[in-house]
């Protein structure tokens, strides 16, 4: 028979739920181009049950219990229409639909939950959850950007008060992500011994969830997940007992979840461990990691990424390097370039806050500048001379001309550069006190005016 | 609970107190949805002095509280309150209700309930309605009614403070006339119980993120209920049984020709006869901003915004009248500070701008940052940017909610406080909401940054204060006395780290409170 029977008799025969999990793999390989097709045309809707309770069992020599053996001849079935379905696309028949193999596709993932809420299916199988929401998710896009080709009028069920619900748009995906909350509810609350467990495939199910949310744009969502794991944290095997490749994809979007919300210290936290774990060669995980771990390193700890740490990524070189070398030089003005010339990606990929906050970074180096351009006092006494600490406010304000690229006749408000100093101060980026009255900066003496700078 | 019953409620049973010996042989006629209904059960049984009625309110009643004896002047005022005859047009009965309730609390706190001259006491309604009358003649409320309800344009006609700092929606009320037929004849049902609040929160929440927030937890509600059923059906993404039938089945076509309606939410489809079409709510809509106009009555006209809405929506009508109606709302609600309200309308404007329809997209897009900014939810804000064309970015509104965002985000007060004297269209209801939250900022990194002190004057006008005297008394209610001093004949604020400690307590404490959807 076809190979979709031989994958299905290797993972029960080796206990190997990847195995298993690719005959549930809905695509015909390079290798084997007819595979989705053999499988739909080995029967038909009449004798689907029949012919797959021999194909899966009998022909394969393989004995399970019966309801265990039921729970698969009906997930092969639903299983098997969503391959139809998708024979159409092959085939390119007219009647082809995403939103028909999705809501085929929806069945096969409900069927599987329903096999082991209550059909009996162990839990080493627990990878073909992962596959069939994965497929899940990629049906529902296709489906909705069928249903968008469309053209509804986009109104909702005739009990909304109001106009647009918004949630048109995306109504598959919305739907997957109710079939999928039930695959992680299922992992999460199964009560056997760990070493039996659907509670192995708690991160992975989150995982496809936390990306549907992300492309939902219902981040809030998340922390529900998280909410959740959180209170069943104590019958939780440790994190790194789990699959590597599961962690790191949740290390990475619980970062990028307090990244949003500005808890960049937390943020930095998790990415910085998705980075470690990271697999080398995973070239595209680890630039998504990084995009968000460079604006974290630069709000917690004010540093700005090597060129040999971006080197391997131009992408990134290219996204964050103008605004690097003006951070650095203190070219305020650049900076504004660079932000507002950026701006569209950065909005786009949620790091245009914690940049733009890049600027306090360039602004101390400009105020560093005029310290260091203040010179030494006389020394007394063969002491060691040291750095001129007041600065009257009108030298700063003369860089903020220059920062700014101030032409001749805008105006530089002294109470504005006043404050711009204050802030500085308030953050601990500059040591010292302005005296106002007297329209001085008195800077803090013996090397740590500008902490963590070297003066 | 019997215990806890307030003297005015006992008068529901006063009259017909022997009834209670009754209690123990007449028939259970009562429903615990009368003994909830404190003083309205009170006049059913007075206006309507059939001893049936009277035995049942008073079964119900009697029973389970203390015994109060009214005095018989008590009694009669109260029957005079609601006697039919002496109905106030405008003074809706639950104003009366209340008043009286709080004119007799007080006399039998006071226990001057036999002192009292009941007979020459002036009705509650009249109260009501003096009360009011006093509101109008403060100079203050009056001159809103003075300029142009819903158009953009600033108002400066007159030299106050308040009024040149913000545009009103709409304006106000002249006199208290505006109860009209249908709420006379629907006033079993107090409106307010019908005003929504409660749900707007969860409603809200669905506008905002397009999914409930809580729906990953209804989902684990429901899954605990569905497990046992699974094995036999599939269905396993409808969620929930409610009614869906009907609906879909396309739009609805009106033929209501009542200008005026209450809001309900819909648990059915809405039949046409309930549904104004689109020519009778463009009535509607006059008919209200006049009414917004000369009342001001907030929960009649967002009720009456709402059913609007409602009748928009099941029609299906999409166009620049609907935008225009969410705008008007939006106004409302805003001026009203009523952000959950607000942020329902500012959610379907948003759709609605993005079908091209019409209306004053750029206006609503500076509220929605100015609103991100109040509730702080950087996430949000993140769509808001992103749904920014160049163009809207050259708009002097956008611009401006905009550079507040920078300006907040750096730190830079100067600036901030710079924007904020200067806001266009109604932002400043907005700003007003945030801003003493980023005075508090402000002078956390004065107090961090200056030293000895710095001047009143300096502080009042780097903060946007109007007065030395308000920046005073701002920096007194969120800190210590001591920190103000003077010296060389100027008031100084003391600066240094035992005032920059007491500013970021304050700080963190408004910081705090933030309603994070604004909820009034």
């Amino acid at each position: 028979m076809g190979s979709i029977f031989e994958e299905f008799k290797d993972g029960q025969k080796l206990g190997s739920g990847h195995h298993l999990a690719a005959a549930l793999t809905p695509v015909s390989t390079a290798a084997n181009p007819g595979r989705l097709q053999s499988f739909y045309y080995f029967s038909n809707a009449a004798r689907l049950s029949s012919d797959l309770r021999y194909s899966l069992f009998q022909a394969n020599g393989i004995r399970l219990p019966k309801q265990e053996q039921n729970s698969w001849v009906d997930i092969f079935a639903a299983y098997w229409s969503a391959a139809g379905e998708l024979v159409r696309f092959e085939e390119a028949s007219s009647r082809a639909s995403w939103v028909k193999v999705f809501n085929a596709w929806k069945e096969t993932a409900n069927q599987l939950i329903r096999g082991y809420s209550t059909g009996g299916l162990q839990a080493w199988t627990i990878p073909c959850l992962y596959v069939v929401g994965r497929y899940l998710r990629q049906f529902a896009r296709k489906a909705d950007a069928e249903l968008a080709s469309q053209e509804s009028d986009g109104f909702g069920d005739g009990f909304q008060d109001d106009v647009a619900t918004g949630l048109e748009k995306n109504a598959k995906l919305e739907e997957a992500t109710r079939v999928l909350n039930r695959m992680f509810t299922l992992c999460l609350t199964d009560r056997s011994p760990i070493e039996e467990s659907r509670k192995w495939g708690v991160y992975d199910t989150t995982n496809l969830l936390f990306k549907t949310y992300f492309k939902l744009n219902t981040v809030g969502l998340s922390k529900n997940l998280l909410r959740a794991l959180n209170a069943q944290s104590a019958d939780l095997p440790e994190l790194d007992a789990f699959p590597k490749s599961h962690i790191v994809t949740f290390k990475y979007y619980v970062g990028v979840i307090h990244f949003l919300d500005e808890n960049y210290a937390e943020a930095e936290q998790h990415l910085a461990e998705a980075w470690r774990m990271c697999h080398r060669s995973a070239m595209k995980n680890r630039e998504l990691i990084l995009t968000y771990l460079i604006p974290c390193h630069l709000v917690t700890t004010h540093t700005l990424p090597s060129k040999k740490l971006l080197a391997p990524f131009p992408r990134l070189e290219k996204l964050y390097r103008p605004l690097c070398n003006c951070i650095k030089i203190g070219d305020l003005g650049g900076f504004d370039a660079a932000m507002s010339a950026g701006e569209e990606e950065f909005v786009k990929r949620r790091i245009y806050l914690p940049l733009e906050r890049g600027r306090d970074i360039a602004l101390r180096n400009l105020f560093r500048k005029v310290f260091i351009a203040g010179g030494f006092e006389e020394s007394k006494d063969g002491q060691p001379p040291i750095r001129r600490t007041r600065v009257p406010v009108a030298e700063f304000a003369a860089a903020v001309r220059i920062g700014t690229h101030a032409d001749e006749r805008s105006r530089v408000d002294i109470d504005e550069v006043e404050c711009l100093l204050s802030n500085l101060i308030y953050k601990g980026l500059m040591k010292g006190y302005i005296a106002r009255e007297r329209g001085m900066v008195v800077l803090s003496k013996g090397g740590s005016a500008f902490p963590g700078t070297g003066v | 609970m019997s215990a806890g019953i307030p003297p005015w409620r006992a008068t529901a049973a006063a009259p017909t107190a022997t009834a209670s010996l009754y209690s123990s042989h007449a028939t259970p006629a009562y429903t615990p949805v009368q003994a909830r209904r404190s003083i309205t059960t009170a006049k059913t049984t007075i206006s309507a002095p059939t001893p049936a009625s009277s035995h049942q309110t008073s079964t119900e009643t009697a029973p389970r509280k203390q015994r109060v004896e009214w005095p018989e002047p008590v009694r009669l005022y109260v029957q005079r309150s609601f006697a039919p005859e002496n109905r106030l047009a405008g003074v809706e009965r639950g104003e009366m209700e209340t008043k009286l309730r709080a004119v007799i609390t007080e006399a039998a706190e006071n226990n001057m309930l036999d002192k009292i001259d009941w007979t020459n006491l002036p009705l509650p309604q009249v109260m009501v309605q003096n009360d009011r009358n006093k509101i109008l003649a403060s100079p203050s409320v009056s001159t809103w009614g003075t300029f142009g309800a819903l158009s953009p344009k600033k108002s400066n006609s007159n030299g106050l403070e308040d009024v040149s700092k913000k545009r009103k929606s709409v304006e106000y009320q002249g006199d208290a006339n505006g109860c009209p037929p249908w709420r006379k004849t629907n006033n079993h049902n107090a409106f307010e119980d019908r005003v929504t609040y409660a749900s707007t929160d969860k409603r809200q929440r669905i506008d905002l993120k397009n999914t409930s927030k809580s729906k990953a937890n209804l989902e684990m509600r429901r899954k605990r209920f569905e497990e046992p059923q699974a094995s036999n059906g599939s269905s396993a993404s409808s969620r929930g049984t409610s009614p869906v039938p009907a609906a879909n089945t396309g739009p609805v076509v009106g033929t209501c020709q009542e200008l005026e309606k209450n809001y309900f939410r819909l648990t059915a489809a809405p039949k046409p006869e309930t549904v104004r079409p689109l020519h009778v709510l463009h009535k509607t809509l006059d008919v209200l901003k006049k009414k917004w106009k000369k009342d001001n009555n907030y929960t009649y006209i967002c009720d009456q915004f709402k059913s609007l809405r409602q009748d928009l929506t099941v029609q299906h009508i999409k166009n620049e009248f609907t935008v225009s109606v969410y705008e008007i709302h939006a106004r409302i609600a805003l001026e009203k500070g009523d952000l959950g309200e607000y942020n329902q309308c500012q959610t379907q404007l948003r759709a609605l701008y993005a079908q091209q329809l019409g209306g004053h997209p750029t206006e609503f897009r500076a509220y929605r940052i100015l609103y991100f900014i109040h509730t702080r939810n950087w996430t949000a804000m993140n769509d808001a940017l992103a749904d920014l064309t160049p163009a809207d970015k050259r708009d002097p509104a956008v611009k401006h909610a905009l550079d507040v965002r920078s300006a907040l985000a750096l730190g830079n007060y100067h600036r901030f406080f710079q924007l904020y004297l200067d806001t266009p269209n109604m932002g400043a209801y907005l700003m007003d909401m945030f801003v003493d939250r980023e005075r508090l900022s402000a002078l956390a990194a004065i107090c961090k940054a200056y030293k000895p002190d710095v001047k009143i004057r300096f502080v009042t006008e780097e903060l946007g204060f109007e007065s030395d005297e308000q920046s005073a008394r701002f920096i007194l209610d969120h800190s210590a006395e001591d920190l103000l001093q003077e010296k060389e004949g100027s008031v100084r604020l003391v600066t240094g780290p035992r005032a920059g400690q007491l500013f970021e307590a304050a700080k963190a404490d408004a910081h705090r409170i933030v309603d994070i959807k604004g909820q009034i």
